[in-house]
């Protein structure tokens, strides 16, 4: 089976309506532009191990 | 009046109590100050004359009962507009917040500096709804850099960098969820003091990313610095996650010097992608500390990923319904960023969550064998205003979200920072460099401030005006 490329745009149009919103085609673009700077982010973050048995922290204590 | 608005809190107090100054002089020239010089800056959005003038007279009224004044009666100080304030929106820098009634209580933070003794002249700009590194704002217009007006002071607390460096006041608060307080000192030339996550209350502010916000001040001295610190020290409920540690007071330990203190610098992650005069400056604060020692912390670029992506998720959870109502009001640049966070997987804040648990094991590691890291605070210098992109590391990006490279890491897992300003002679604009401490250990941090400023390596110089 062959991986399919990410289509940020794709998920700005399919998205919308479920988030209920309303985008103008700038807004449209700039929105792409960060969908693909967090898909970056979530490689990086993804390729990380972190084991089943870790925890989220959803408040971080020190 | 100028010596003591250009000089620091404590001498002012000290003014104040000794009755060489009226605390209302002391408040109508620092209100005089503003009115002549913020049309330059941008820092003030509102400027609280008569409650400051009423505050400042009620000190001078104790001080006449022969009253013990508290250690910054009659400071100015100013807080990033995200701070509740009696009888103001809190509009967080954003224009929909202003349709919100005044609030009906100061936040928890100002009313202990005032309690200090300190007057409140004012609510400072910000970028809106803190999701900014520039200080610029699209409603307000920028923060302005005060050593050089084309550049950028920096972000999201970007009036508290200005205002402090303009010389309008002593002290300022803001908010550091990524780097907030010390992105803007660094680009200021300020000193600023991100505390441990959970030190301070936040109770009464508008939040970003809850798991990620905290508080702190601003100042021109470190001992201001220190003084405002401890006096907003203390439990307050209202702050669902403030953690119920002992307070530990700063001042009686900010001049003992660092004998005992193991210092190390950061490599790998932060001894790359800046540009050679973010790294210079550790080199020089390293060398004047003789930190010889290099530590790597195993995973800072994930952990930066991690912050990044957590943001984008709990930002836009936060203003998912303004998103829906009224897109049109937000600052478009703000407005894309959290659209494109409502529409990541769920699964990938978990992660960051998860690994944000890793990563905090991983660093507080290190500090079995050190006391306190040094890093850069950001990878350059203050970009001009209006500036897009910048080159980093052989890549173009955005400046924006990537002047907090690394501070990010660091507020990921609430370690305590104090940002210095480093000055290279022929720069008109400085740098700055972070000091790292233990978990609760702001102390620490401080003291390595003052160790650094007294040896005349860092300093925070009222900007020439005109």
């Amino acid at each position: 089976m062959t991986e399919r490329s990410f289509d940020p745009g794709a998920l700005v149009d399919a998205a919308a309506p479920l988030l209920k919103l309303a985008l103008t085609p700038e807004s449209r673009a700039q929105t792409i532009l960060h969908l693909k700077i967090a898909a970056e982010q979530a490689e990086l973050l993804l390729s990380a191990l972190i084991g089943d048995e870790y925890e989220p922290a959803p408040v971080y204590q020190p | 009046m100028t010596p003591l608005l250009d000089g620091s809190a404590q001498g002012i107090a000290a003014a104040v109590k000794g009755g060489v100054a009226s605390a209302v002089e002391v408040t109508e020239a620092a209100l005089g100050r503003i009115e002549a010089r913020d049309g330059a800056y941008g820092a003030f959005t509102d400027v609280l004359a008569e409650r400051a003038l009423v505050r400042a007279a009620a000190i001078d009224a104790a001080r006449a009962r022969g009253e013990r004044l508290g250690p910054l009666a009659g400071a100015p100080f100013a807080v990033k507009n995200l701070f509740d304030v009696k009888g103001l929106p809190t509009r967080a820098g954003s224009r929909i917040n202003r349709d919100l009634p005044p609030a009906e209580a100061d936040a928890t933070l100002v009313t202990r500096l005032e309690s200090a003794g300190a007057v409140l002249v004012g609510a400072l700009n910000m970028g809106e709804y803190a999701y900014d590194f520039t200080g610029q704002n699209a409603h307000d217009g920028p923060s302005r850099n005060p050593h050089d007006l084309a550049h950028m002071s920096g972000g999201s607390s970007g009036g508290s960098g200005a205002a402090v460096a303009g010389g309008l006041v002593p002290i300022a608060l803001g908010s550091d969820t990524n780097g907030s307080i010390r992105v803007p000192s660094a680009f200021c030339g300020v000193f600023g003091l991100k505390p441990t996550y959970g030190r301070l209350s936040r109770a009464r502010t508008f939040p970003f990313v809850a798991s990620l916000d905290h508080l702190g001040p601003f100042a021109r001295s470190v001992v201001d610095l220190a003084t405002a610190y401890d006096a907003m020290l203390g439990r307050d409920l209202d702050d669902p996650a403030q953690t119920d540690v002992v307070p530990m007071p700063s001042v009686l330990s900010l001049h003992d010097g660092i004998a005992d203190l193991r210092i190390a610098r950061l490599g790998g992650y932060f001894a790359r992608s800046g540009e050679p005069c973010a790294l210079e400056a550790v080199d020089r604060v390293a060398a004047a500390l003789k930190a010889e020692r290099i530590v790597e912390p195993a995973e800072a670029h994930r952990a930066r990923a991690a912050a990044y992506l957590i943001t984008m998720i709990e930002g836009a959870a936060l203003h998912l319904k303004r998103l829906q109502t009224r897109a049109k009001d937000f600052d478009p640049e703000v407005r894309d960023r959290l659209i494109a966070g409502a529409m990541l997987p769920g699964a990938w804040a978990v992660e960051a969550q998860k690994f944000r648990r890793l990563f905090r094991e991983q660093t507080l590691a290190l500090f079995k064998d050190v006391d306190i890291l040094l890093a850069p605070a950001t990878p350059c210098r203050a970009p001009k205003l209006g500036q897009k992109t910048f080159v980093l590391d052989g890549k173009e990006m955005l400046v924006r979200p990537n002047l907090g490279i690394f501070t990010q890491p660091i507020s990921f897992i609430g370690l305590p920072v104090a940002a210095v300003p480093v000055w290279t002679e022929g720069e008109a604009l400085p740098v700055g460099v972070q000091i790292i401490a233990p978990p609760w250990r702001e102390d620490l941090a401080l003291r390595v401030a003052r160790v650094l400023e007294r040896e005349g390596v860092v300093a925070a110089p009222v900007a020439a005006f005109g």
